[in-house]
C-alpha cells in the first residue's frame, strides 16, 4: 500500500514516511487550502482579513503575502506557497494572492491528470512549455509600451493595484502620490535610463485626521525632533554629519583598570573623559557641519557644545533613515571616527549636504525634514488614518503601489487588468495544445484551464455570475485571435463593479507587464517543484535532553 | 486510506472565523462598546465609577477614560477603542461621540449586508458621503467666529464642559482655559511656518488639594511645586536673574570605575578637598553672573548651597526638564511682564474630583485651542449633525445607483447623536425626534440650527442660545468614525491565535514546548 506509515519502521529513524499518490493528494490539498484563504481577498471588490496573534495584536490586511506570512503554517508543501508569495512579494511588490491562487490550480489539475495515470514529468515537461509559450505570447500580443503612455497611465497602474485595498476609493489620490515619489527618487543609471529606488521614499504613519490628510512632502522626512529646544530649528545650506555612535562620555572598558599615585591624577582622569569627547565633536564641528543626526545618544554636555555652537543635533534616529539620508546628500554614515593610522579624525569629505534641514509640524507630529539633498531627490509620504491597523494596512498598500510604479517606470511596459491577459493566454494556449501531436498536449491544456481561476475567482468575489462573464470574454479573445478585424477585443477584461466585460485598456485597468510574467513564472516552478515530491519523511522531533540529570 | 486522513496545514491552535458571521460579529462587538458609553454623552451624562486590578478608582465621563481602562477580547472592539485615543490625541474632545457614531454606522449597514449588498458597494458610498458631508459642513453649516470676543468664547467653551461634573466649575473653567491658550499662544507667521499652540508643553496644570473650586486660577508665570533647597534663602524676590542649570552642582564621579586605595592620611584629606574645590569653581562660575535665582533639573550638594546662601542666592533643585522649557519661555525675553507659558493651579475637596477637573479641563483647553487655530463653528445640541443627516439624505435622493440606500442611511446614522441627547435626559424620543426632523425640513435660513436641549428634552434653537461647538471637532468626528466603520466592513475572515513576528515567535514557541517537556523530567528527577 502506498501511504503506509509502518515503512518507517524499516528505516532506523523515526518518523513517518508518505509515498506516492498520497503523498501528492495530500500536497495538492494543503495547496488549495491556503489558495483557499487567500482568494477572497483577491480583486478590487475583494475583502480583509483580520488576523490576531496569540497576544491579541491585530493586523487588517488585504495582502496575501503578509496574511500567509502571519499565518502558522505547518504542512511543507503549504510552505512552499507562503514562500512563493513571500518571493512575489520582494521581487515585484504586488499580485501576491493572484500568484498563489494559480499554482494551486496548477496542482489541483495536475492532480487530475496524474489519476489518469500520466505521469508526472510530463506534466511538469508540459507546464514549462506551457509558461514560455504563454510568455512568449504576453511580451508579442498584449503588452502596451509606456512610451506611448502617458503619466495617466503610470496613474492608473498604481490605481489598479490600490482598487483592491482599502485606499481604494481615493486611489486617486494616492496614485498620483506613489508617482510622484517615485518620480522624486529617479535617478540614472548611466546607461541612459533611470532607476527608481523605491526604498528612498520613506513612509510614515500617524494616526488622526482622515486618509485623504495623508500628504508627500518634498524631502526626506525623519520622525524625530531635535535634541535640545534651543537649538535652530531650521538650517540652511546643511552639512549634515550621519553618525553611529553616542557621543556620550567616554568609558573604560570594563576590566580596565587604571593605576595612579596621587590624588591629582583622579581629576585628569575626570577631566580626560570628558575631554574626549569634547575633542569628538570638536573635530565635527571643525569639518564645518552644522547638523548632526545620530543613531546614538548624545549626553547633556555634548548637547551643550551644539547649541553653543548653533547646529542642529538629533538623537536616536533610525539606522536605515541615517543610511538612506547620506545616500540621498552624498554622505557617508560614519560608524567609528577611527582611521587607519588609530587617530580620530573626521573629514569634511564624510558630510552630507542639502539645502535646507527644518523642524516642521506636519499634521500632528514635529518631523524633521532634509530638504534639497545634494546626491539625490527625496520624498517622503505621511499617511493618516483612524486608527494604527488603519495606517499600517495603508502603509502595506502605499508600499505594494509604489512597486508598481517602479516595475511600469522601469520595465516601460503594461498589459490589460481584469483577467485580459488570462483569459487570452487560456485561449492562445488551448489553440497551441491542440496544435502538438506529443503527450504534453493535455498538460498544456489543464495549465490553460487553470489560469481561468483568476477571472473566475474576480467575478466570484464581486458576487457576479463567472459562468457567463467567462464565456463572453472568452468569446471575445477568442475572435481577437481568429479574426483580423477583432484584434481590439484582446484588450477586454472584467469590469468588476458592473458586472460586464469592457476594454479595459481605455478604464485604464493596467498592470506591469513584469509583474504578470514574473507571477506565471513564479507559479509554474512552485507548482513543478511540489509535483516532483513523490516521498516525504517526517522526523518526529528529538525529544530534549533531559535537565536535572546526573 | 489516503483521502480520509486529514491534512493539517494551519497550526491547530490558530481559530478561524469566516464571510457573514464575522461581519455581524465584528459589528455586534462594535456595538456593544457603544453602549457601554451610551449614557455619557450629553448635559445629562452619568458618571462611570471604573475599578482597576489595583483597587484604584477612576470617576469620570470622559469616553477615552472609560474605554481605556475597559479590557476587550474582540479585536473589533479593540479597534473601536483606539479611535477614542486618535479621536482625543487628534481634537481632544467629541470622544463619546465618535464611538456612538460608528457603532451606529455600523449597526445601519447590518441591514444591507444581510440584503447581500457587497460591503465594497456600501464602503464607496460612505466614502462618498463622508465627502459631501466635510463639504457641506465647511461651507454651509458653519459660521466663523470671532476669536478676540471674550465673552462669545467663554460662552463656546461653556457649551463644551455643560456635561462635566460640576456646574459651579464651568465659569471659572472657561477663563481659565481661554487665558491659558491665549498665554501660550504663539504667533510664527515670518518664518513660514504655522501658529502653534502647545498646551502639553507650555501649560501645566498643579493641582493641589484643599480649598474650594472657585480658588483654581492661572498664574500668570510659571508655578513650581517646590521649595528653596535652605531656609535661609530668600522667598521672594522682585525683579529676579534666573540662572537655569542643566546640570548638576554636586562632585560628579568619573563614567568609569574607580576604587581608590588610600596609603596615607593625607591623600584622604586631598581627595576630599578637591571635590570641595571642584564645587567651589562650579559655584564661583555661576555666581559670576550675578543672579538671584538658580533653578537646577538636577542635585545641589549640601556646600553647594552653602556657597550660594552666602551669596545671598536662592536654588530650587530637581525640576522637572518640560518645567524648566516652561520656565525659560516665560522669562526669555522682558522678565515676567509678558508671559508666554503659564500654570494653573486646581484646587478642590478630594483627590479624585481634582483628577475629574484635570480631565475636564484639558477637554476645555483643547476647545478653545481648536477654535483659537480653526475659528468656524457649528451649533451643538445635535443640530449639527440633524442637518447634515438631513441634507445628505436629500442629496442622496438623486443618487441612481445603488449606492443609493447605503449613502442615505449613512445620514441617517448620524441622528443617533440627538436621539441619544433625548434619550439621556428622559424625554419621549420618538416624539422630539420627529419635531426636530420637521424643523430641519423647514425653510427658513436658519432653521437648521435647531437642537435638542440636553437637560429638559425640549427643542433649542442654538444660535439664539448660543450654543456651539468647534468644527473641527465634528470634522474629526465623522472622518474617523466614518472610516473605522469601512475598515470593519471590509473584514470578512478572523484567524486568530497567529505567530507574531515571525522566527522569534516560532522561536519562542519552541523554547516554551522545550520547558514544558523538560520540566515533567526534573520534577521526575526528585
Amino acid at each position: 500500500m502506498a501511504g503506509n506509515a509502518n515503512t518507517s519502521n524499516l528505516l532506523m529513524v523515526s518518523g513517518e514516511r508518505l509515498t506516492g499518490e498520497s503523498v501528492r493528494h495530500q500536497n495538492v490539498v494543503a495547496a488549495a487550502s491556503i489558495a483557499n484563504i487567500v482568494k477572497t481577498s483577491l480583486g478590487p471588490v475583494g475583502l480583509d482579513k483580520m488576523l490576531v496573534d496569540d497576544v491579541g495584536d491585530v493586523t487588517i490586511t488585504n495582502d496575501g503575502a503578509t496574511i500567509l506570512k502571519l499565518l502558522e503554517v505547518e504542512h511543507p508543501a503549504a510552505k512552499i506557497l507562503v514562500e512563493l508569495a513571500q518571493l512575489q512579494d520582494e521581487e515585484v511588490g504586488d499580485g501576491t494572492t493572484s500568484v498563489v491562487l494559480v499554482a494551486a490550480e496548477l496542482l489541483k489539475n495536475a492532480e487530475e491528470l496524474m489519476s489518469l495515470k500520466i505521469h508526472p514529468t510530463t506534466i511538469i515537461s508540459g507546464y514549462r512549455l506551457a509558461c514560455r509559450e504563454a510568455v512568449k505570447f504576453i511580451n508579442e500580443r498584449l503588452v502596451i509600451s509606456v512610451d506611448d503612455l502617458a503619466r495617466d497611465n503610470i496613474v492608473n497602474a498604481a490605481k489598479t493595484s490600490m482598487s483592491s485595498k482599502i485606499i481604494g476609493c481615493d486611489a486617486e489620490l494616492f496614485a498620483a502620490m506613489a508617482v510622484d515619489a517615485a518620480m522624486a527618487v529617479r535617478v540614472a543609471d548611466g546607461k541612459g535610463g533611470h532607476r527608481y529606488p523605491i526604498k528612498a521614499v520613506n513612509v510614515l504613519k500617524a494616526h488622526g485626521g482622515s486618509t485623504r490628510d495623508s500628504v508627500l512632502i518634498n524631502g526626506y522626512a525623519l520622525n524625530c525632533t531635535v535634541g535640545s529646544v534651543q537649538m535652530p530649528k531650521k538650517i540652511t545650506n546643511a552639512k549634515i554629519a550621519c553618525l553611529d555612535f553616542s557621543l556620550q562620555k567616554s568609558k573604560m572598558k570594563l576590566g580596565v583598570q587604571l593605576v595612579i599615585e596621587t590624588p591629582e591624577q583622579l581629576e585628569l582622569m575626570r577631566a580626560r573623559e570628558s575631554d574626549l569627547t569634547k575633542e569628538r565633536v570638536q573635530k565635527i564641528m571643525a569639518s564645518g557641519a552644522n547638523v548632526i543626526l545620530t543613531t546614538g545618544s548624545i549626553d547633556d554636555l555634548c548637547m551643550k557644545y551644539f547649541v553653543e555652537a548653533g547646529a542642529m543635533a538629533v538623537r536616536r534616529c533610525k539606522k536605515i533613515d541615517l543610511k538612506r539620508i547620506a545616500k540621498a546628500t552624498g554622505g557617508q554614515f560614519v560608524v567609528s571616527m577611527t582611521n587607519l593610522e588609530g587617530e580620530e579624525s573626521f573629514d569634511a569629505s564624510l558630510l552630507g549636504q542639502a539645502e535646507c534641514v527644518a523642524q516642521e509640524r506636519i499634521s500632528d507630529d514635529e518631523l524633521i525634514v532634509i530638504r534639497g539633498p545634494k546626491a539625490r531627490s527625496a520624498a517622503s509620504i505621511v499617511l493618516r488614518g483612524a486608527n494604527d491597523f488603519y495606517c499600517d494596512e495603508m502603509e502595506r498598500s502605499v508600499h505594494d503601489a509604489l512597486c508598481v510604479v517602479k516595475r511600469v517606470l522601469e520595465g516601460r511596459q503594461l498589459v490589460p487588468g481584469g483577467g485580459a491577459v488570462e483569459v487570452a493566454l487560456n485561449i492562445y494556449l488551448e489553440n497551441y495544445a491542440t496544435s502538438l501531436a506529443s503527450r504534453e498536449q493535455m498538460a498544456i491544456a489543464e495549465f490553460a484551464r487553470a489560469l481561468l481561476c483568476v477571472p473566475k475567482q474576480l467575478a466570484v468575489n464581486a458576487a457576479q455570475d463567472s459562468t457567463e462573464l467567462l464565456a463572453q470574454l472568452r468569446a471575445r479573445h477568442n475572435a481577437s485571435q481568429v479574426k483580423k478585424d477583432c484584434a481590439a477585443y484582446k484588450w477586454f477584461g472584467l469590469d468588476l463593479q458592473e458586472g460586464k466585460v469592457r476594454d479595459n485598456k481605455e478604464a485604464g485597468v493596467l498592470e506591469p507587464a513584469v509583474s504578470k510574467i514574473k507571477s506565471l513564472k513564479f507559479a509554474t516552478e512552485a507548482a513543478i517543484t511540489i509535483l516532483r515530491i513523490d516521498d516525504q519523511i517526517k522526523l518526529t522531533p528529538e525529544a530534549p535532553p533531559s535537565h536535572g540529570g546526573h | 486510506m489516503s483521502g480520509g486522513t486529514p491534512v493539517i496545514v494551519l497550526n491547530q491552535n490558530t481559530k478561524r472565523e469566516q464571510g457573514r458571521k464575522v461581519q455581524l460579529t465584528n459589528i455586534q462587538s462594535a456595538k456593544t462598546v457603544a453602549d457601554v458609553i451610551r449614557t455619557c454623552l450629553g448635559p445629562q451624562a452619568m458618571l462611570k465609577m471604573l475599578m482597576d486590578p489595583m483597587g484604584g478608582i477612576v470617576m469620570t465621563n470622559d469616553g477615552n477614560a472609560i474605554l481605556r481602562e475597559i479590557t476587550v477580547q474582540h479585536p473589533a472592539a479593540k479597534s473601536m477603542i483606539e479611535i477614542a485615543r486618535t479621536q482625543d490625541e487628534e481634537v481632544g474632545d467629541g470622544t463619546t461621540s465618535v464611538i456612538i457614531l460608528a457603532g451606529e454606522i455600523l449597526a445601519v449597514s447590518t441591514a444591507f449586508l444581510e440584503q447581500s449588498i457587497h460591503p465594497t458597494i456600501i464602503i464607496t458610498a460612505y466614502r462618498q458621503a463622508l465627502e459631501d458631508m466635510l463639504e457641506m459642513a465647511s461651507s454651509r453649516y458653519s459660521v466663523d467666529v470671532d476669536t478676540n470676543d471674550t465673552d462669545k468664547m467663554h460662552e463656546l467653551i461653556r457649551t463644551c464642559l455643560g456635561t462635566r461634573v460640576h456646574t459651579q466649575w464651568n465659569q471659572v473653567a472657561c477663563r481659565i482655559a481661554l487665558d491659558a491658550v491665549r498665554t501660550v499662544h504663539k504667533e510664527r507667521g515670518s518664518d513660514g511656518q504655522a501658529q502653534e499652540i502647545d498646551i502639553k508643553r507650555y501649560a501645566r496644570i498643579e493641582k493641589i488639594p484643599g480649598g474650594s473650586i472657585e480658588d483654581s486660577c492661572v498664574l500668570d508665570g510659571i508655578m513650581i511645586n517646590k521649595d528653596v533647597v535652605h531656609p535661609q534663602m530668600r522667598r521672594r524676590i522682585a525683579n529676579p536673574r534666573i540662572v537655569l542649570l542643566d546640570c548638576d552642582l554636586e562632585y560628579k564621579k568619573g563614567e568609569s570605575q574607580t576604587n581608590v586605595e588610600i596609603r596615607q592620611e593625607e591623600d584622604f584629606t586631598r581627595l576630599l578637598q578637591l571635590e570641595e574645590e571642584y564645587i567651589k569653581t562650579v559655584c564661583q562660575a555661576v555666581l559670576a553672573v550675578k543672579p538671584d535665582l538658580v533653578i537646577t533639573e538636577k542635585g545641589v550638594s549640601d556646600l553647594a548651597q552653602h556657597y550660594l546662601v552666602k551669596a545671598g542666592v536662592s536654588v530650587l533643585r530637581r525640576l522637572r526638564r518640560t518645567d524648566q522649557w516652561r520656565v525659560a519661555r516665560a522669562i526669555g525675553a522682558t522678565i515676567c511682564r509678558n508671559p508666554k507659558a503659564c500654570t494653573i493651579v486646581l484646587r478642590g475637596p478630594s483627590k479624585d474630583i481634582l483628577n475629574e477637573m484635570d480631565r475636564s479641563l484639558n477637554d476645555a483647553l483643547n476647545v478653545a485651542r481648536n477654535i483659537v487655530l480653526k475659528p468656524k463653528l457649528c451649533p451643538g445640541g445635535g443640530a449639527f449633525e440633524m442637518a447634515i443627516a438631513h441634507a445628505v439624505s436629500e442629496k442622496g435622493k438623486a443618487l441612481t445607483t445603488v449606492h443609493q440606500g447605503p449613502y442615505r442611511a449613512l445620514a441617517a446614522a448620524l441622528e443617533v447623536i440627538p436621539r441619544t441627547l433625548i434619550q439621556n435626559c428622559g424625554a419621549n424620543v420618538i416624539r422630539t425626534l420627529t419635531a426636530l426632523r420637521a424643523k430641519h425640513a423647514g425653510t427658513e435660513p436658519e432653521d437648521w440650527m435647531w437642537g435638542v436641549d440636553g437637560e429638559t428634552g425640549k427643542l433649542r434653537h442654538m444660535k439664539a442660545d448660543g450654543i456651539w461647538e468647534p468644527l473641527s471637532v465634528k470634522n474629526q468626528v465623522l472622518k474617523t468614525a466614518t472610516e473605522t466603520a469601512i475598515l470593519l466592513l471590509r473584514i470578512d475572515d478572523i484567524v486568530s491565535g497567529t505567530k507574531k513576528g515571525g522566527v522569534e515567535g516560532a522561536a519562542a514557541a519552541a523554547k516554551a514546548a522545550a520547558n514544558e517537556a523538560a520540566q515533567p523530567a526534573a520534577g521526575g528527577d526528585e
